[in-house]
């Protein structure tokens, strides 16, 4: 049987841990959401040099492990005086490697709204950036929005390496009640549970927005 | 208003356009025609650089085209350009999609806009589906809300580059009716079709054009009477007695 009193009297634990988590979570989503959208542009836009940029990013970032980019950050800019905290660098790693498989993502679905709907809007006058922002994204992101749910699934989970940094999350916490009591099994049940959580109500608010999406169209 | 002068194009090694001297007036209604592949669409996609030209000089409305440092999308705020496949907006409303350009790129009012928009829209006859997606429509209905949105610019210039080839025959009709009206309030029109009925009685001109070059340029009864060129002679019996 779980043992619910490792649960109740390391609850204030537990509940920071899982804060800290949808903290970083929500922080690296926006972020990374923002800049793979600008990544995303980059690759497709007829200007070559912002097109080698973003293939540049999306390569190398999707092609590494997120750990090697969190250690980077954390313990490799220090050489150059800059000094983050576990909590800022983590929540930078996940950003920076997330937008890299967001940029596919949101690359993929304006690459499958029909050719003719940027030449609509570039007939009438519409600058490439008004085109892209009123007519192409508008449409893309419906298509996007499965592939992208995904993306902040792994988010969420992937934030769970931040613990390495000790960034306060969930994880992070998880260890420390475990160390302390030296319960094991149940304390990582706890922590799935937490992860779920977030993780649960965001698939099936996927599924949700995917289906009156459809409707719609 | 348009003027091709030793215009060229090539898409790779293909010979799109091949020496094309061309030249349409103000208020002139031409239609061009031809075989498949023959170029007419990119002759006509020129004319608002939705293709470039690689070789010669063209100017449309005053503006040089050929220049490379022209102001594309203050000159397209007076060409309007009309769709095979209409291409409106499929998440906007029709009143949307016809205010899109007029508030952005004229930065008129949303209200001011929304007057043209309907002003337009009841002239294409189809007033009471403003509030609808383009899905809600048929194919006729929609590609006479391109031609509102179109019109909505209040431009120079329409092209129409095969505005009825997507259409179920029935609905034909309704769409060349509004390009018709168009023609006799003197509207400068550039139309890719093969509707010879329309070319012939609203042209002013017929073009044929074939293999990239310009192989006649005439008066439509002219045209149909005798053709000059064997190729269009051709074209035309095939097209006539399909």
């Amino acid at each position: 049987m779980l043992d619910f009193t490792i649960l109740s009297e390391n609850f204030d634990m537990f509940l920071e841990g899982f804060l800290n988590t949808l903290y970083v979570s929500f922080l690296a989503l926006i972020g990374s959401f923002v800049l793979g959208t600008i990544l995303a542009i980059f690759r497709i836009a007829p200007i070559k040099p912002l097109n080698w940029i973003g293939t540049i990013y999306v390569e190398f970032i999707r092609n590494i492990p997120l750990l090697i980019i969190l250690f980077f950050i954390f313990t490799g800019l220090p050489v150059f005086e800059i000094r983050l905290s576990g909590f800022v660098a983590g929540t930078l790693a996940l950003m920076i490697y997330t937008a890299a498989f967001i940029a596919e993502a949101i690359r993929a679905g304006i690459l499958s709204v029909p050719k003719g709907q940027m030449e609509a809007a570039r007939s009438s006058g519409l600058t490439y950036t008004q085109a892209m922002w009123h007519v192409i994204l508008p449409q893309a992101i419906k298509i996007v929005i499965p592939p992208l749910g995904n993306q902040f699934i792994n988010l969420v989970k992937n934030s769970s390496i931040l613990t390495i940094v000790a960034a306060g999350e969930l994880m992070y916490q998880g260890d420390l009640i475990s160390s302390r009591t030296f319960v094991t099994f149940d304390v990582y049940i706890f922590v799935a549970v937490f992860y779920l959580i977030i993780t649960l109500p965001l698939s099936l608010g996927v599924n949700r927005l995917e289906k009156r999406l459809a409707q719609s169209n | 208003m348009i003027k091709f002068e030793n215009v060229h194009k090539h898409f790779g090694d293909f010979h799109v356009l091949n020496n094309i001297n061309l030249e349409i007036n103000k208020g002139e209604v031409v239609v061009i025609i031809g075989p498949s592949g023959s170029g007419k669409s990119t002759l006509l996609r020129c004319m608002n650089q939705l293709e470039t030209i690689s070789e010669g000089r063209l100017e449309v409305n005053g503006v040089v085209l050929s220049d490379k440092k022209v102001n594309i999308n203050e000159f397209r705020k007076n060409v309007g350009m009309v769709f095979q496949h209409f291409n409106l907006y499929p998440n906007k409303t029709v009143l949307e999609n016809i205010m899109l350009a007029p508030v952005k790129v004229l930065k008129k009012s949303k209200e001011e806009a929304k007057k043209t928009a309907l002003y337009y829209l009841e002239k294409v006859g189809i007033l009471e589906k403003a509030d609808a997606y383009p899905s809600q429509l048929s194919g006729g209905q929609q590609q006479r809300v391109a031609i509102a949105r179109g019109l909505a610019m209040n431009p120079q210039i329409m092209l129409f580059d095969e505005p009825t080839s997507a259409l179920d025959p029935e609905m034909i009709g309704e769409v060349l009716d509004v390009m018709k009206a168009l023609a006799l309030e003197g509207m400068t029109m550039v139309v890719v079709t093969h509707e010879m009925g329309f070319a012939r009685e609203v042209a002013d001109r017929i073009i044929f054009i074939d293999k990239g070059q310009i192989l006649e340029d005439a008066d439509p009864t002219e045209f149909y009477n005798q053709p000059k060129d064997e190729r269009a002679r051709l074209f035309l019996s095939r097209i006539l007695n399909h």
